[in-house]
């Protein structure tokens, strides 16, 4: 992963990304624009000023130390900031002490080469900054005037911003402006509006300048995120639909668990009204396809369809999660965020991994001991699959921001190098958690790429450390917020870790699990991407993300619960089709969101509907896809239709798109062609059977789309295959028929 | 479905002569305006260009390339020489000898930059000229806004029986068409030309299957798709991507034009030789034979350029091929008569650092992300040849004459390829983009 290892010039294009979105580097936005008087914004300071309190966020609100001018690394001719004001001690002294104390001129202020400069009394590459006579040049003209004051040890710091009104939704084409206070360690306010920076997730639902923000015409969500030096609040909206709906829809509504009323909630502030529950082949499907990723036989689509027990969608369920391939399934998508590449680390501790993998969920491990082990791991790489993971992940740098992103959904691979622009985590924060893993040693055969055939034993070493990049200091183990246990002498400091955050205290840990299976049963998460949970990328549905993990936490952290509990909601088993409220609603769950089903199950049910098995590479024979220890297994079918790339560093995100060389894989691969053809096959044996057409034409679609043909295709399709005199020809072609429509390779 | 509709428009003949092998036209013509995709004539001025976008994946070190620096301190400088080029006073870095010989033909400019110093944010703003939306991560492959290739298929249309935007090997991160939808993506040709067996993948039948029987499946699958549709755009459904691709899939086995032109085996050997017998090689041959069917954009992926170690061991190796090959196709394209109306750029989503880096764990030394100055290469469609527009400082880390940014870039290729730069589009949600906020192109490169 290049990210991993870039340089600290990285920190000056990621904040100026933030800078401006659309003004160009070379340019930024004039200050006039940013400070442009308003009634809403107060004078930015009263009485003495002092450099942390006062003139570093008028600095950094003119974008003197953004990542394009003087934040960046380098600084700029040989004037450096720290990026966006994270170090006041090294911006102090860069102004007021370095270059012989020429940058300041307290017996002329205004002489200062600070402001001569900002002002453009002399050529400034970055053009004017401070305008003359306005507040901001005064607040820094008085700074200089009156002797370059710092705050004192006990003046107060900055505690927290806060955005005043609360959020709330905003009808369409109405605007509102917004004001940022920020919260002194004293407990003193200040109105820092005019100072902050405003910036929309999407400027088409609602767009904001200098905190008056405007709504749109239409319907839809955003987020704004504000930014006052190194504090950043979200401030969500949303623009409901026009016209409005009855309260007793609501109330009408199923609540089968206490998913529904959430979701309920959720719907009615946003004017949304959900779909019609999916009918019974429909959650069938669904169903199998979640839970196990496999079709329904005919057989078992039959019993089901015909039965008329009230609860047989709740029994369904818990039959599905009962049988053996929940386990192939569910750590086949846990293989994605894990698993290693076998040329890096070797094929017998890849399928250690696997098989520690595999073995999890066929036991039903809790998730929190789940993650304890993983994050613990020891002993051979060959024995313990877990283990496997630190091979791959060699040094505290390395593994740190995995088991982050994993298991607290928060990303800290930009932390490495610098403060995070945008987010609260430093360079403290990333070295404090990697300090955890300071001990990790390895004992035996590194990895020799491409074949690191040696064995190798990950041990606790008796000592380690980590050292800061900057300071050189060693970092002591910290957890990235709340309190962690002390580590004991002896002990293993990853258990400490494991311990704070496997905790029940810890709200990432439960949310980012909870999120990840919602996201695969309901087509998207509460929080998206799934394990990117911040303030600044907010959940569509806060209620309901909470209550999901504190049910998790209350279940012990129980996988099958959790997703028996997500299943048995009635929002699960609402209908695809939208009706005139509930078209535009993409993430509120107000209708089932399709998905194309993924590589593994699509190759699996072509096997299973053709009745011809794959044949792998380096794999006993009958191996289902989903079986597959390793991405390098080659396969066409899967490659066309996306699995992670061997090569690249998990975790790996799959994308769901469609692509033109998925239809014309699935028309014309040859592969496919002998599966539909094959002597032994499927439609052979159908054709070859005393099974009238109709009872063929039934058992298709019972295989393909779990269903009963209708009178009308009945009929339909019954002409077409009577109209072909070779009963193979026509069952094979109805077969290749089906497989070519969405309703098979989509889950509905 | 109204592509299936489209699709009934094809006559069972044209089917049969579809999958299978050399088809005699005639009726492919009917078949295309029923099928809605006959290339719309955008700007009439001059004739506008078709484009082959050579991405360099990773971004490309502009000191080892088209902007040495020989006055810089040794930590700067690298281990390369600059040599001179055709043109007095014009110097590439040492492996860039081919290109060199040519640089008659190509415009550098050495001033572009921008903010975006990740690979996923630096990819999104040179692919489609506008910045992401909110901050993304180095690993992101996203989209905020249709790619240039995506924009091109959309204006310009696609040629008869091809598609109208290709990308070889496989798509660039930001590639994608965000909100025109599925139909303006690009086709990927993911297998390598190089090879003795090259075939692009499953646009001919299987073997055992007649064009008669695929002809009949065909109207069966259309009997049996009664699958809900959900139109509305903003329901966001992923269906009718599917039931795009199924009809441009169709239309790519019919064609004639494609199976010529993906036909590289019909290319005398002496050409196969001169674009390298490799797989960037070949692929920019195959790239000259789209573009001479009348294919828009095709966008030339090559990986391997994120330089954050090996780079004076890695270079000597990657340069020479890679840049025989551009200046092979540029060659090619004018003996043809080709290259007044096709661009040829080649440029990744960044420059890199100034100071030689080591990073932890690298064995050998390399050049980080620098988004504050790249070099970008041009030739053809009329762009006067034999200049450098815009400078870096000493030291290469700013740019610091003509400073440009990728709007200004994106610009100029649309303005070449005769799409206005400053429209404004409507999203399926009814809002308008602008397709590029800031549409000057680069006035030196205008002629």
């Amino acid at each position: 992963m290049p990210c991993a290892l870039l340089h600290r010039a990285l920190a000056a294009a990621l904040a100026l990304a933030l800078i401006s979105s659309t003004s160009r580097a070379a340019a930024p936005a004039a200050p006039e624009e940013a400070t442009a008087e308003s009634p809403a914004a107060p004078a930015i300071v009263s009485g003495e000023v002092n450099f942390e309190l006062d003139v570093l966020p008028v600095l950094t609100a003119a974008g003197c130390n953004s990542g394009a001018c003087h934040g960046k690394a380098r600084g700029q001719n040989g004037f450096a900031l720290s990026l966006l004001g994270y170090d006041p001690g090294f911006d102090y002294s860069a102004i007021a002490e370095e270059a012989h104390g020429r940058r300041v001129f307290p017996a002329a202020p205004d002489n200062s080469l600070l402001l001569r400069k900002a002002s453009l009394a002399m050529p400034h590459g970055g053009g004017e900054r401070l305008k003359p006579g306005s507040q901001e040049y005064e607040v820094v003209r008085r700074w200089i005037a009156s002797g370059m004051k710092r705050a004192g040890a006990d003046a107060p710091s900055l505690d927290h911003i806060t955005i005043e009104p609360s959020e709330h939704v905003m009808p369409a084409g109405s605007s509102e402006q917004l004001k940022v206070l920020a919260h002194y360690s004293d407990g003193s306010t200040r109105d820092v509006t005019r100072l902050a920076d405003f910036q929309s997730n999407d400027s088409g639902v609602v767009s904001v300048e200098g905190g008056l923000v405007t709504a749109g015409q239409l319907p839809g969500e955003a987020t704004l995120m504000i930014r006052y030096m190194n504090n950043i609040a979200a401030w969500n909206t949303a623009i409901p639909i026009e016209g409005s709906v009855e309260a007793q829809v609501y109330d009408a509504l199923p609540r089968d668990n206490f998913i529904d009323p959430l979701v309920w909630d959720k719907l009615q502030t946003v004017g949304v009204v959900p779909s019609k529950p999916a009918p019974d082949h429909t959650f069938l499907r669904r169903a199998y396809l979640d839970v196990i990723g496999r079709l329904p036989t005919p057989d078992e689509a039959r019993a089901f369809l015909a039965s008329g027990a009230p609860s047989k969608r709740e029994e369904l369920i818990d039959a599905l999660l009962d049988r053996p391939e929940y386990a192939d399934y569910w750590a086949n998508k846990w293989a994605d965020l894990l698993r290693p590449n076998p040329y890096r680390v070797g094929i017998k501790p890849t399928m250690a991994f696997d098989a520690w993998i595999r073995q999890a969920f066929r036991k039903n491990q809790p998730y929190d001991e789940f993650a304890r082990e993983l994050i613990t791991a020891q002993g051979s790489a060959w024995r313990n699959g877990a283990a496997t993971w630190f091979r791959d992940r060699r040094t505290p740098d390395e593994i740190t921001p995995v088991v982050s992103q994993l298991f607290l959904g928060i990303r800290l691979e930009c932390a490495k190098c610098h403060h995070h622009p945008f987010e609260v985590w430093g360079q403290d924060d990333f070295f404090g958690l990697a300090a955890y893993f300071s001990r990790v040693g390895h004992k035996g055969q590194g990895i020799s790429p491409p074949i690191s055939g040696g064995e190798e034993v990950v041990l606790v070493k008796d000592s380690g450390s980590v050292k800061h990049p900057i300071t050189g200091a060693v970092v002591e183990p910290k957890p990235l917020f709340g309190t962690a246990r002390d580590i004991e002498a002896g002990e293993d400091p990853r258990r400490a870790l494991a311990d704070w955050i496997a905790s029940d205290d810890n709200p990432y840990f439960a949310k980012v699990a909870v999120n990840r299976v919602w996201a695969e049963l309901m087509g998207r998460g509460i929080v998206d991407p799934v394990d990117d949970l911040r303030a600044t990328n907010p959940p569509s549905n806060a209620p309901l993300l909470e209550a999901l993990a504190d049910d998790f936490r209350q279940q012990g952290y129980d996988l099958k619960k959790l997703i028996r509990r997500i299943m048995t909601s009635h929002a699960y088993g609402l209908s695809s089709v939208p009706n005139e409220r509930n078209v535009s609603d993409t993430r509120n769950y107000s209708r089932h969101y399709r998905s194309r089903l993924r590589a593994e199950v699509l190759l699996d049910a072509v096997c299973d509907v053709t009745g011809v098995p794959e044949d792998f590479n380096a794999m006993p024979e009958g191996t289902r896809s989903m079986e597959i220890w390793t991405h390098r297994v080659e396969s066409l079918f899967l490659d066309a239709f996306g699995r992670p790339d061997a090569n690249q560093d998990p975790p790996y995100e799959r994308l769901p798109d469609s692509t033109i060389v998925q239809a014309l894989h699935l028309m014309n691969a040859s592969e496919l062609h002998k599966k539909i053809s094959h002597d032994e096959g499927r439609a052979a044996k159908l054709a070859a059977s005393d099974k009238p057409p109709q009872e063929i034409i039934d058992e298709l679609y019972l295989l393909i789309y779990s269903r009963f043909p209708d009178d009308e295709e009945r009929q339909l399709v019954g002409e077409a295959f009577a109209a072909t005199p070779d009963r193979r020809q026509a069952t094979e072609d109805l077969m290749w028929a089906l497989l070519n429509t969405p309703e098979f390779m989509f889950k509905d | 479905m109204a592509y299936h509709k489209n699709c009934e428009g094809m006559t069972r003949r044209d089917c049969l002569q579809l999958g299978v092998s050399f088809l005699a036209g005639g009726s492919f013509v009917n078949l295309l305006r029923l099928q809605g995709i006959a290339a719309e004539v955008s700007t009439p001025a001059k004739t506008p260009a078709r484009c082959i976008l050579i991405w360099m994946d990773g971004g490309p070190t502009h000191f080892e390339t088209f902007d040495p620096k020989p006055d810089a301190p040794a930590e700067i400088r690298g281990e390369f020489t600059p040599i001179r080029t055709k043109i007095p006073g014009i110097h590439f870095s040492q492996h860039m000898t081919r290109l060199a010989g040519i640089a008659d033909k190509l415009a550098i400019v050495r001033s572009v930059c921008h903010n975006q110093g990740n690979h996923g944010a630096g990819n999104h703003y040179m692919m489609t000229g506008t910045p992401t939306r909110i901050p993304v991560g180095c690993g992101a492959f996203v989209s905020f806004h249709p790619s240039m290739g995506s924009v091109a298929a959309y204006e310009r249309g696609a040629p008869e029986g091809l598609p109208a935007y290709f990308s070889l090997p496989q798509m660039s991160r930001s590639g994608g068409p965000n909100f025109l939808g599925a139909k303006y993506a690009p086709f990927v040709v993911s297998d390598d030309p190089s090879r003795d067996n090259f075939r692009v993948r499953d646009v001919a039948l299987p073997a055992g299957l007649t064009d008669d029987r695929f002809h009949k499946r065909r109207d069966l699958r259309q009997l049996v798709d009664r699958f809900e549709r959900i139109t509305d755009e903003q329901a966001a459904d992923p269906v009718p991507a599917m039931d795009e691709y199924y009809r441009q899939g169709y239309n790519l086995m019919t064609s004639p034009a494609a199976q010529k032109a993906f036909d590289i085996h019909s290319e005398p050997d002496t050409v196969r030789d001169r674009y390298g017998r490799n797989g960037f090689g070949q692929r920019a041959l195959l790239a000259r034979r789209l573009v001479e069917a009348g294919v828009p954009f095709v966008t030339l992926y090559d990986g391997g350029w994120d330089h954050h170690s090996e780079i004076f061991t890695g270079l000597p190796k990657k340069l020479p091929p890679f840049e025989n090959a551009i200046a092979t196709l540029i060659e090619d394209l004018e003996e043809r008569g080709m290259l007044d109306t096709t661009l040829v750029v080649a440029l990744g989503e960044f420059g890199r650092t100034p100071k030689i880096s080591q990073l932890a764990g690298r064995k050998t030394p390399g050049r980080d992300h620098w988004a504050n100055a790249m070099s970008i290469m041009f030739a053809g469609a009329g762009t006067p040849g034999g200049q450098v527009v815009g400078a870096t400082d000493r030291n290469g880390h700013s740019a610091c004459e003509r400073i440009l940014a990728p709007e200004n870039f994106v610009s100029t290729v649309y303005r070449k390829m005769g799409i206005d730069p400053g429209k404004i589009y409507q999203t399926p949600q009814g809002r308008p983009v602008h397709l590029v906020t800031n549409p000057e192109p680069i006035a030196e490169l205008m002629g």
